[in-house]
Parts: structure tokens; C-alpha cells; sequence
């Protein structure tokens, strides 16, 4: 790994150049990681679909991680290429630009153009809420094709070998308006993500935030009990992620009611009645 | 011949010719008198009374009594005194000779009670009342009768009260002063002696006040008062009588709410009431009487010392000057004073809470469950009949209207929780999931064995006769089938009930370890009034004792010593569902082996003092759950069945309500029945099978068709089951404006062919005297508006075909780019090439300038919300031409040439008959049809709504388009029904509009408001002719919407509209259109200035 700056205290690394060394935790829900191993060896684009916080972006670094492992060479392994997606997310911002430097321009490689280049999986987060035209820019590279042009430069580009372009999105909160058109979608398989069931909430809670199971276990049908309030009140059932976060502040010794006030019940919503009642299942099921 | 009969001989000519009768009147005086009086003392006597005849017309009517009272009054007095008497007589006579007569008979009886003195001030007193018409004379009369029984109870002093009363009531009625004369015996001879006066006093001020109330007074005061504690009346009376002094005919009134409110109060606490009052009432005596008539409402939710917490905030408004606030407080008509309430009192209420639990029990069971009052229920007459007890029917929980057991209202809240859980619970572990013959987790179903010995049995029984029918069971339900095991149905569902619940409650435990500690306290709360065991039957007592090992408390077990082991194989047996993973079908098990056990143990008492009722030893307390084998165990027999005693299911426990598994299910079946589901196998529930499972359930208690036949009473009550299972159970029709929460999900186009569909909601209104709101004040009824014709819209458009256009084209500009360019930026999507260049042109120059050559290009939305709030008043129904006139007082000058008028009134006519003479409301539906073009163009979410109504708790708020609807022809039709109604109560109205604008979803959202003059309803002020209240109001309700982030605008084209709108808009806008016609160009100009600020 070519770190560049390590100096100050923190680590500095090109884009590409960003592996996953350790084994991530993922509890495996389904068929999910056989799924997504056939079809990084047929190259074929994946979609992740699910609320938020159950594990999509676990999952893509635990794959990440895993496929490397497979190869068996960490120098040539699955570097994994993260885009955040959001309105303003342009076409120039993936594949690249002309900037301005001293008397001259540079161009800078955009982090597609990057993934392209090195093979690596390019994760587009959260992709409704990029522009449409910066999705349909990724069409030639999802298809048999594997190309991306690059328009300013004049140039084409393919894909190196261990490419493969992923996208997550949550159907729960997208309007109408922010809805993948259909010739983007038809581009993909869809691995749907859905919230654990309460044992392996439990186990995954417990794993992540160092608490014991009995406490997980309380958590996990917490959050079972919060899901159900979904479209009565609450636009989205409580994520993994939160519980987590509620786990590990009991693990550092904060009560476990209030605890869950701050990580599930605040972050969760600002409507006080909702929270007020969401509070009452809190303090029904964790003692004092 | 005696001095007498000389005497009569010498007069009774004379005599005789006033009146027949008048020698033998005098003949009987005589021979009564001479006994007493000398010769000369009866010749003067004599003549006294004859001079009395001679006095007047008719004055020997009085000569005739004065003969005849005489031997009696001289008895009374001295011969002197009679003849000061008779000279009373006389002087009476001069003003009318029957109020003498009345005078000299009623005087003997008088003079029981009044010295000789008083005689003359008692005349006086009837002389008053004595105007010299036959009315006044008759009364005058009257008094004298009555006043001799009625000095009998009043002093003369108060006689004298009460003479001024009637005198004064003389001036408006004298039938009335005759009633209040008559009746005035009976009531001064009940009341208590020093509530006499006290009373009179107060009846003064009433006829001070409001003279026709003093009927009232008399006729209801003496009950009114009687439950006043006698130490107290007094005082009450003299508070009554200062607050009527002070505030006139609404005295009596307050008077009557009070006595009536006090008589709910315990005797000895009045004292401090009243005293409190009367503190109060030299500020207010309004608030003092307010005060007495909130009392029982507010003792019953506080305690003393929380009481005088509460009112001390009142009196506080007192001091500060505020008494219309204190009044308002003391009525429990400010939010103030139920806030104050509401956060002393330990009393929670379901109302209070309901939302909030109705998600807590959603969260919990993931159902759509509903949380109502459990007098809903009782009120839908299908078999449930507490309204204090938390129960279920399945979809819905109910919960009792109030909660007090505890005395802080955190735990009161706790045991809301409790209850809620409790029966989400019911839900949650499906407790009304059995199913025949399934096994449960732990132990095996037997129901099948026991349903084919029972046939067994039945067959061997019924050997001879061969009636097929005879045992073809008929069963609705899958429970129903398991109660049909038993023989005594009632101790099966007693035991299933404690079985069941105790599996619930240890799934609660288990699962919500959070409310242990309160379902725990709950249970011991419960224990602690269970009844005595010992007084009950034995069978009775077992089941009892199971219910107390099933609230957890086994250590208050009683049981004869001798008898242990039978109690001791109930408890393990139901310890048995105490077991994870238990499920309902465990629950019907253990249920029938308690009630194998339960049947033989006969319930007769047992109180011979040889057996120890013992409490458990520890070993029994921690017993481990075991279903009952064969084996006996060497224990003293059962006493025989002798005298049973009826058995009787053990009380349920508050917590867990009432629970009916039969009727559940089979409301459940007739729901799926209704909606089409029933499942291939099952065919639908015949009438017969229905009154067969009625008939045999003992969830339906029989006393309540006792009275009726009970074919025709369960013939009613499965009607309402069935038309129950019909409409499901959601949400609450009526649903408080304040929550507003999940209003407007969903169904908007499907409710076509129901009747006019009304949600009421509630808002408080703003009482500017007070400065505090009036809670929940306006009752708003929100109704789809009427459809009408098609055509009506058409027309519109073609006639204003050029202005439609014109404002389209204008709206259509404003319609924003989606796109805006932002110049000067560092990075960004393109360069600007003149940006570029004197970016060069200043490096080369050395400026150090920074590289802003950047352009991007932003989205940004038009996102504006606005409500157009129609007036639909009465007043709108006007004419324009007429309203003008009453404007423009310059007529068309016809040079007083007829013909030229008459000619100008015949083209007028003309022209109304082509074309009706155009109202307000005709401009105003014009206006909107513009309007709904132009926002149409531009894309903006808008509402139409009209409003109305008469009084507070009837707005009405017509809805021709709402925010989330589409524009379609329904909404056309709606546009040509707005037509005009009653009143202007605009307050709520916006406070409705602001409900809705606050639920929609947009950055910017107006509000405005179309009327045609000052908002006005009945009640809307103090009098008819306020208008501050009003005024007040609605500006409060202004700035609400502001406070919101709404923008209000107002329109009027009341021309007179400047002066109220100055004050009610203060720095609202707000606009009155001159020319009225110009309304429907105005409307869509006004609104493009006021979405685009």
C-alpha cells in the first residue's frame, strides 16, 4: 500500500490504493456473499437495495476484503473506490477535470475513471440522489461493454479486470421524483437488504459493540418493537447501526434507557409524540 | 231589657241599611262584649263601628268584621287600645275598605305575635302595599291574611323585607308579588330560623336584580339550599346576595349553578369553600361564584392542599387586576386553569395519553391496533359491560377514561402502561389464537380424547333415543369447541381466564423487564383487596387461590392444612404456562386438568374450626411447574357435596380486565365472513349456530336481557355484533385538531356514495379579557363541500376567457427556471469565459486575484403551499348593486323627470333578466376559478376552503379542494356549490386552515383569506353588539399562522374594512378592494406578489 503521508499522525492514501486489510464482521444474512461472488466473476453490476444501516456498506467491504482474500496477492487484491452520492454530484466529479495550476491545466482523474483503472469495485453510494445525468454516464461501463468515455479528454476507457460497479439504494425514503429510471436499473442484479431478525441482530450487536448477548437481545427487540411503527409515525424503522451505537455507549457504562434515548429514540425522529412513545417501549423493556 | 238588646234595637235600623247582616254581627258583639265592657264603654264601642259604616262606600263590611273580631280583641286589650284599634281600621277603610276587613280579621290572630304597638306599623306595612286599584287593594288584602301565620316565622322587621319585596314586585307583575305573598308561609315556616333572613336578603337583591327570577327564588331557593351545611347557609346567602348587587340578573343564575355544585360537596367541607369565595368576591364576585360551581369537577381530580394550589394561581390573576381572567380560570374556561389542573392532578386521563399509547401498543404488537375509552365499548352493546376495566375485542384496545389509583401521576401513567401491555399482550402472545386439538410447547392437547369420550358418554346416554341432532355438535369458533369439553362452562372460562392471563402476564415479565416493578406493584395493589377465602366454598376458594398464585403471590394462599397436596398440584399445573415459549394451546391444557381437579372438589363451605386454613410453607411457594398425574396422594377426603354454595368466578383483577376468547373469535369469524375470507373448508355461520354459541357463552352476563325475552335480546345483540365485525375497528372518527397526526392518509376519492362524512375537530379560542385561550372552545366540522354543475366552471372560463389567459401567461413567467446559474465560483461546472479572461488579464497585472472562473448551475424549487379560505356568511349572499348603493349615496340624476326613471328602471330590469344580479359569493367563486387556472400554470400545491357556521361548536368548514388533492371535475362541481350560509366565525376557521397548511410539506406557505366583512358569529363576544372579542380573536389566530411560518393575507371588500383590519391586522397584510368587480383580476395579482416575496 503506497501510503503517502504518514507522518502527522494520519493516514493519506490515494483512492485506489484503499484495501481492506482485516476481516470486517458481517453476518451473513442470506445467500447474499455467494451471490455477489458469482457475479463479480461474471462481471456483473450489482445493485443494493435496503433501508439504511443494515449492513449494505458492511457488506460491500466485507466483499471487498474477501474477494482480495481470495486472490491470494494483496499487491493486486480489490481495492474499494467509495462514492457518497449527492444532488450535486456531477458527471465531472466522477470521471474527472481539468484544473487550473500555476500557467496550466492538469487533468485529475475522477474516482470511476480511477476504479476503472485499477480494477477496483466502485461503490456509488446511496445513488437516487445523484443527478440523472451523471447515472446514465455509467451505462456503457455496466454492459457488455465496460467502457467509460471520457468525453473531455476524448478518450475511452476500459475497464481493467477486477472491475465491477456497485450501487446501493434505499427504496424506503426515495419520493417518486428520485426514483432509478428503468434503463439504469435494468443494468443490475438486485441483492435486497433487509433488517436482520432478532438472533442474528442480537449476535451482530453484541459483536460489534462488545456488550453481552443478554443486552443485545434486549436491544434486538427493541428494535423489532421501533420497526413496527414504520409508516405509523416513523418513516423508517430504526437501523442495525443505531442499536450498535446504543450498544457500545452501555458497554461504556451509560444505562441502557438512556442509552437508547440519545441512539435510538432522538436520533430516530423529532415528532415528540412519537418519541414519547417510543420512550414508553425503551422503558418497557430495560429496567431501571 | 238588657243594655244590649237596647243598644242592637237603637242601631240596628240604622244599621240595616248599610247591610243586612249588619244588626247581627253587632247583636253577637254585643253579647260578647258585655261581659267585659260597661254601658258607656259598648255604647262608644257601637258607635265606633258605626261611624265605620258611615266612613266610606263600602266601609260597613269592615263595621260588620269589627263587630264580630271585637270580643275577641278585647280579650287582647285594654278598652283604650281597641279604640286606637278601630281608628287603624278606619284610616285603612279610607284607602279601601277590603283591606280593612282583611285588617280587623286577621288582627287577632296578628296580635299572637306583635304587641299592641307593632299594630300600627303592621298596618302600615299592608297599606303600602295598597295603590288604590283592585289589584293592589286584593294584595293588600292578602297580606293582611298571610302576615298573621306569617308573623308566626318573621319577625315583623322581616315582614317588613318582604313587604318591600312584594311592593317592589308590584311594579311588574301582581300576579307574580300574589304567588310570592302565598307561598311565602310555607317557605319561611320550613327554613331554618337564622336562615330566614339571610334568605329574604338574597331574595331582595334577585328582585332588585331581576325582578321574574324572584318566582324562581322562591320556588327552588329552599331545596337549593338544603344541602348546604346549616353553619354555612348564611354565609352562602349573603355571598349570593353581594355577587347579585354586584352583577345584576346573572346573580341568581350563578346562584342556582352554585348551590347545585355545593350540594355534592360533604357538609363539613363547605366551610373553606365558602370561605374561599367569599374572600375572593370583593374582587370578583363572578369569580367567587365561578369558583363554588367548578368545585366538585376540580375536587375530584385534587386534593385539598393541591386545590388550594390551583386557586391560588386564580386569586393571583385577582390581585394582578385581571378579574375577567380569574373568571375565566375559576370556570375552567382558560388553558391556563387546565394546564394548572392537569399538571396538579395525579389523575391521568385517557385523552391525554391515547395517541401516545396507541403507538406504544403498535410498536408492541406490530398490529393495527386502536386505543379508545372502554365506554366505546360498552356503548356497542356486544357483550362487554365494564366501562372501568381495560379490555380487548381484538383489534382495539380499550382503556378506562381515567386512571387514579396511585397518587402521583407518574404511576397513574405507569398503570395506563400496564394496562396497555397487558393487553397487547392478549395480541402479542396470541391469546386468541387457539386452535382445537393443537399441542402446545409443553404439553399435549387431550381436547380430542375428550371430545370423543364425551360423544362416548353421550351415545350410552342417549342409547334408546335416536335423535341424529341430538349430538351434532354445532360449533362457530375453535374455542367455542374447547368450552364445549366442560360440563360447567363457567369454571372452565373462570380457569382458562386465570390460566391464560398468567401466561400473558409471565410473557410480560419476561419480555418487558422494564415494567416489571409496576406490573408487580399493580399485582400486589390487586392482592391486598382480594376477599376472604376462608367465607368462600372450597371450589371457590381453589380457583381464588389460583388466581392468587397467578398474580404472583402465592404466600396468600389459604388452604386447609389437611388438603394440601390438591392445592399443590394446581399451583405446579399452572406453573406450567409460567414456562418460556408457552403458548395458548399450553394455556387450554393446563386449564382442563385444574378444571378435572376443580369439579371434584365440592363448593360447600368449610369453617369447622378442627382444619387449619394454612398459608403456604416455602416449599409450595417454589414449586416447579408439573401437569397433575394419576397418583393420590394420602390426603383427608373431600367433605360430601352437601349444601353447595353457587360458585362464582373469582373477580378479575383491574389490570387485566375483562377477557371473552369466545366472542373474540367469533367476531374475528364474522369479520373474515364479511370481507369474503372464509376458508374453503368452514361454511359460513348460520343465524342458528350464532344464538347457539350466545345462548351457551357465559362471557355474556344474562342480566342484561333479563328484562326482554332472550330470543328478541340476542337477536339485537348479534345484530350488533355483525354490524361491528362490519365497520373495522380504527381509528376514532373524532379526532382533537391539536394532535393532528395521521390525518389525511390515504383515502381521498373513495368515499363517493356516503352521506356527508363529518370530522370534528377542536380548537381553543383566544379570550382577549382574559388573555388566555378558551380550551378546546370551537367544535370545527370538517365536510367535503357540496357538488353542483359542471357547467358552472365552463361558463366561468368562457367569460373570462381574455382574463384567463391574460393571468396564465403572467403566472406561466413566474415559473421558475429549474435551473439557476451562480457565478464566480472556484470550482464548478463550466467556465465563464468573461470571468476567465479578467482572471488573465488580473494574474498578468499581478493582482493576486482569486480564480472565480467558475459557473454552476443550482436546482432550485419552487415549493409554495396556499389555502384559500372562502367566507361563506350569510352576508356574502348580497347584492352588489345594493351594496353599492350603500356606498354611493349619489343617485342618477333624473332631473326629476319621471319617465327618464322609469325608463332607466326598465333597462335595469332587463338586464337583470339576462343576467342575475351578481353576489359577493358570485365574485368570490369567480376568483377562485381564476385563481385555480393560474396556480394550475405554475405548479403550486393550493386548497380551497369555505367556512361558516353558526356558534361555537358548530363551524363549518367546507372543503372544495384540499392541499393534497388533485384538481379534477369533482372539484369544478364543488366550485359552483359554495354558496353562502350562516355566520363568520373566522378564528377557527384559521386555526383550521393553519392545521392543514402546518401538515403539508412546503418552504413557503400562505394563507389567504377572502371575506366581505368583521368576523361576527353568535357567542363570538360578549353581547351582540361586541365586536372587540371577535376582532381579538381572529388576529390572535393570525399570528398563530405566523408563529407557524405561514404567511396570512386577508381580502376583504367591506369598504369599511379599514377600521377593523387597521386592529386586527396590525402588521398582517391585508387588502380591501375598492371596486368589487375587480376582485377576480385582483385575487390572482395579489397572490404572484405574494408567493414570489
Amino acid at each position: 500500500m503506497t501510503t503517502i503521508e504518514q507522518s502527522q499522525g494520519f493516514k493519506q492514501l490515494a483512492v485506489e490504493d484503499f484495501r481492506i486489510s482485516e476481516e470486517p464482521f458481517y453476518l451473513p444474512i442470506s445467500d447474499e456473499v455467494e451471490l455477489f461472488e458469482s457475479a463479480y466473476e461474471q462481471k456483473i453490476p450489482v445493485l443494493l437495495k435496503g433501508p439504511t444501516g443494515v449492513g449494505k456498506t458492511r457488506f460491500i467491504e466485507y466483499m471487498s476484503w474477501k474477494l482480495h482474500k481470495n486472490l491470494q496477492d494483496s499487491e493486486s487484491g480489490v481495492p474499494l473506490i467509495t462514492v457518497a452520492c449527492h444532488e450535486d454530484l456531477t458527471a465531472s466529479d466522477l470521471v474527472g477535470r481539468y484544473l487550473l495550476e500555476g500557467e496550466e491545466t492538469r487533468w485529475v482523474d475522477g474516482p470511476i475513471t480511477r476504479a476503472t483503472k485499477v480494477g477496483a469495485i466502485c461503490y456509488l453510494d446511496e445513488v437516487v440522489e445523484a443527478r440523472k445525468d451523471t447515472t446514465v454516464l455509467i451505462h456503457p461501463l455496466t454492459d457488455y461493454r465496460r467502457l467509460l468515455p471520457v468525453e473531455k479528454r476524448g478518450e475511452l476507457l476500459e475497464a481493467a479486470d477486477g472491475f465491477i460497479l456497485v450501487m446501493s439504494y434505499n427504496p424506503g425514503y426515495q419520493s417518486a421524483l428520485k426514483d432509478l429510471k428503468h434503463s439504469t436499473r435494468q443494468r443490475f442484479i438486485a441483492i435486497e437488504f433487509g433488517y436482520p431478525d432478532r438472533d442474528q441482530e442480537t449476535e451482530i450487536i453484541s459483536k460489534e459493540s462488545g456488550v453481552d448477548l443478554s443486552i443485545a437481545s434486549e436491544l434486538a427487540k427493541l428494535a423489532e418493537k421501533v420497526r413496527n411503527l414504520k409508516e405509523h409515525g416513523l418513516g423508517e424503522g430504526v437501523s442495525t447501526r443505531l442499536l450498535v451505537y446504543a450498544g457500545k455507549l452501555i458497554h461504556q457504562g451509560i444505562s441502557p434507557r438512556r442509552a437508547c434515548e440519545v441512539a435510538v429514540v432522538w436520533a430516530l425522529t423529532d415528532d415528540l409524540e412519537v418519541q414519547r412513545s417510543i420512550e414508553e417501549v425503551v422503558t418497557s423493556i430495560f429496567e431501571e | 231589657m238588657s243594655s244590649v238588646e237596647a243598644l242592637h234595637d237603637q242601631y240596628s235600623q240604622e244599621l240595616k241599611g248599610f247591610g243586612a247582616s249588619l244588626p247581627d254581627d253587632l247583636l253577637q258583639g254585643l253579647q260578647g262584649l258585655s261581659e267585659i265592657y260597661d254601658q258607656s264603654q259598648l255604647e262608644q264601642w257601637v258607635k265606633i263601628g258605626v261611624n265605620l259604616a258611615h266612613h266610606s262606600l263600602r266601609s260597613w263590611e269592615a263595621t260588620s268584621e269589627f263587630f264580630r273580631v271585637s270580643p275577641e280583641m278585647a280579650k287582647k286589650l285594654t278598652f283604650s287600645e281597641l279604640k286606637q284599634w278601630s281608628e287603624i281600621g278606619t284610616y285603612l277603610a279610607t284607602d279601601a275598605s277590603l283591606m280593612s276587613v282583611a285588617f280587623i280579621k286577621g288582627s287577632p290572630s296578628a296580635l299572637d305575635s306583635l304587641n299592641f304597638a307593632d299594630l300600627d306599623i303592621w298596618a302600615k306595612q299592608g297599606q303600602r302595599l295598597c295603590r288604590g286599584n283592585w289589584k293592589s287593594i286584593a294584595l293588600a288584602a292578602l297580606y293582611f291574611q298571610q302576615s298573621a301565620s306569617l308573623l308566626n316565622v318573621l319577625s315583623l322587621e322581616l315582614v317588613d323585607r318582604l313587604v318591600e319585596i312584594i311592593d317592589q314586585l308590584t311594579e311588574r307583575s301582581y300576579e307574580l308579588a300574589n304567588s310570592v305573598l302565598e307561598s311565602s308561609y310555607d317557605i319561611f315556616s320550613n327554613l331554618a330560623e337564622e336562615d330566614r333572613e339571610p334568605f329574604l336578603l338574597f331574595a331582595k337583591s334577585v328582585t332588585r336584580a331581576s325582578w321574574a327570577d324572584t318566582r324562581l327564588y322562591f320556588e327552588r331557593g329552599p331545596k337549593l339550599i338544603e344541602n348546604i351545611s346549616p353553619n354555612e347557609r348564611t354565609i352562602f346567602l349573603d355571598l349570593a346576595s353581594k355577587v347579585t348587587m354586584d352583577v345584576g340578573r346573572q346573580g341568581f343564575p350563578l346562584f342556582v349553578d352554585a348551590a347545585q355544585s355545593l350540594e355534592e360537596i360533604p357538609l363539613e367541607d363547605q366551610k373553606a369553600l365558602l370561605l374561599f369565595a367569599t374572600n375572593i368576591a370583593p374582587n370578583s364576585a363572578i369569580a367567587a361564584m365561578e369558583y363554588l360551581k367548578s368545585t366538585p369537577f376540580v375536587r375530584s381530580r385534587l386534593t385539598t392542599e393541591q386545590m388550594e394550589r390551583w386557586s391560588e394561581v386564580g386569586v393571583e390573576l385577582l390581585r394582578m387586576g385581571n378579574a375577567e381572567g380569574a373568571e375565566a380560570y375559576f370556570r375552567l374556561e382558560s388553558s391556563r386553569a387546565e394546564e394548572m389542573l392537569a399538571a396538579l392532578s395525579a389523575r391521568v386521563e385517557l385523552p391525554s395519553v391515547s395517541s401516545m399509547l396507541r403507538m406504544y401498543a403498535k410498536a408492541l404488537s406490530g398490529e393495527q391496533v386502536a386505543v379508545l375509552s372502554s365506554e366505546d365499548l360498552v356503548d356497542r352493546n356486544i357483550g362487554w359491560i365494564s366501562e372501568a376495566a381495560p379490555t380487548t375485542e381484538g383489534t382495539t384496545i380499550y382503556l378506562p377514561p381515567f386512571v387514579n389509583t396511585f397518587e402521583e401521576q407518574g404511576s397513574n401513567f405507569q398503570v395506563y402502561k400496564v394496562f396497555t401491555t397487558h393487553q397487547t399482550g392478549r395480541l402479542e402472545f396470541g391469546s386468541f389464537n387457539y386452535a382445537f386439538n393443537l399441542d402446545g410447547q409443553h404439553t399435549e392437547s387431550s381436547a380430542e380424547l375428550r371430545e370423543s369420550d364425551q360423544l362416548q358418554n353421550k351415545l350410552s346416554s342417549d342409547a334408546e333415543n335416536t335423535d341424529e341432532d341430538s349430538h351434532a355438535q354445532t360449533v362457530s369458533t375453535e374455542i367455542q369447541r374447547y368450552f364445549n369439553l366442560f360440563d360447567d362452562r363457567l369454571l372452565i372460562s373462570g380457569i382458562f381466564t386465570i390460566v391464560e392471563d398468567t401466561r400473558v402476564g409471565s410473557y410480560v415479565d419476561r419480555e418487558y423487564g422494564g415494567i416489571r416493578k409496576w406490573l408487580q406493584r399493580l399485582q400486589n395493589w390487586e392482592v391486598d383487596r382480594r376477599p376472604e377465602v376462608r367465607a368462600m366454598g372450597l371450589r371457590q376458594a381453589f380457583v381464588e387461590n389460583l388466581l392468587r398464585a397467578s398474580l404472583g403471590r402465592p404466600d396468600t394462599i389459604r388452604w386447609p392444612q389437611d388438603r394440601y397436596t390438591t392445592m399443590q398440584k394446581g399451583i405446579r399445573a399452572l406453573q406450567m404456562v409460567n414456562l418460556e415459549h408457552a403458548t395458548v394451546q399450553d394455556s387450554a391444557e393446563v386449564a382442563s386438568a385444574l378444571y378435572d381437579i376443580a369439579v371434584l372438589i365440592p363448593n360447600v363451605p368449610l369453617e369447622s374450626a378442627d382444619v387449619e386454613w394454612e398459608p403456604p410453607d416455602e416449599e409450595m411457594i417454589q414449586i416447579a411447574p408439573d401437569m397433575p398425574g394419576g397418583g393420590e396422594g394420602g390426603e383427608a377426603p373431600m367433605p360430601a357435596s352437601g349444601d353447595e354454595l353457587d360458585f362464582e368466578n373469582p373477580e378479575q383483577p383491574e389490570f387485566r380486565g375483562e377477557f371473552k376468547p369466545e366472542l373474540v373469535q367469533l367476531m374475528m369469524k364474522l369479520k373474515d365472513q364479511q370481507q369474503g375470507q372464509t376458508d374453503g373448508t368452514a361454511s359460513p355461520l348460520t343465524k342458528e349456530q350464532l344464538m347457539e354459541l350466545l345462548q351457551n357463552s357465559v362471557e355474556i352476563t344474562i342480566n342484561e336481557w333479563a328484562e326482554g325475552d332472550l330470543a328478541s335480546s340476542l337477536g339485537m345483540f348479534l345484530d350488533n355484533l355483525e354490524k361491528d365485525a362490519g365497520t373495522p375497528a380504527g381509528e376514532p372518527k373524532e379526532q382533537s385538531g391539536e394532535s393532528g397526526d395521521e390525518r389525511g392518509g390515504g383515502d381521498g376519492g373513495d368515499d363517493e356514495e356516503l352521506p356527508v362524512e363529518i370530522d370534528w375537530f377542536y380548537y381553543d379560542e383566544w379570550d382577549f379579557r382574559a388573555s388566555d385561550y378558551r380550551p378546546r372552545w370551537c367544535r370545527v366540522g370538517e365536510r367535503l363541500g357540496d357538488e353542483g354543475e359542471l357547467d358552472y366552471y365552463q361558463d366561468i372560463l368562457q367569460k373570462h376567457h381574455g382574463l384567463v389567459m391574460e393571468t396564465r401567461r403572467q403566472f406561466e413567467l413566474m415559473r421558475p427556471e429549474s435551473f439557476r446559474k451562480i457565478k464566480r465560483l472556484e470550482d464548478g461546472h463550466e467556465i465563464d469565459l468573461d470571468e476567465a479572461i479578467q482572471f488573465y488579464v488580473d494574474k498578468k497585472a499581478g493582482v493576486g486575484p482569486l480564480a472565480r472562473i467558475y459557473t454552476r448551475r443550482n436546482k432550485i424549487e419552487r415549493d409554495v403551499a396556499v389555502a384559500f379560505l372562502l367566507d361563506m356568511s350569510a352576508s356574502t349572499d348580497e347584492e352588489i348593486e345594493k351594496q353599492r348603493q350603500k356606498y354611493q349615496e349619489e343617485e342618477e340624476d333624473f332631473q326629476d323627470d319621471p319617465s327618464k326613471y322609469f325608463q332607466w328602471l326598465a333597462q335595469r330590469r332587463a338586464r337583470q333578466a339576462i343576467e342575475p344580479p351578481k353576489r359577493i359569493i358570485d365574485l368570490e367563486k369567480e376568483s377562485t376559478v381564476l385563481v385555480v387556472e393560474a396556480l394550475e400554470a405554475i405548479g403550486d400545491s393550493y386548497g380551497i376552503y369555505g367556512f361558516s357556521g353558526y356558534g361555537r361548536d358548530n363551524v363549518e368548514f367546507h372543503v372544495i379542494k384540499d392541499l393534497e388533492e388533485d384538481f379534477n371535475d369533482r372539484v369544478r362541481k364543488r366550485i359552483d356549490k359554495i354558496d353562502p350560509v350562516r355566520s363568520t366565525r373566522m378564528g377557527p376557521a384559521i386555526r383550521h386552515t393553519i392545521q392543514k397548511l402546518d401538515d403539508h410539506d412546503a418552504k413557503v406557505k400562505i394563507l389567504i383569506m377572502v371575506s366581505d366583512g368583521r368576523p361576527q358569529d353568535h357567542g363570538y363576544g360578549r353581547d351582540r353588539t361586541e365586536k372587540e372579542y371577535a376582532v381579538h380573536d381572529t388576529k390572535q389566530a393570525l399570528n398563530e399562522a405566523k408563529r407557524k411560518g405561514i404567511t396570512p393575507f386577508l381580502i376583504t371588500v367591506d369598504k369599511e374594512g379599514h377600521d377593523y383590519l387597521k386592529q386586527m391586522c396590525d402588521d398582517i397584510g391585508y387588502e380591501v378592494v375598492d371596486n368589487i368587480e375587480s376582485l377576480p383580476r385582483r385575487l390572482p395579482t395579489l397572490y404572484r406578489h405574494l408567493a414570489a416575496e
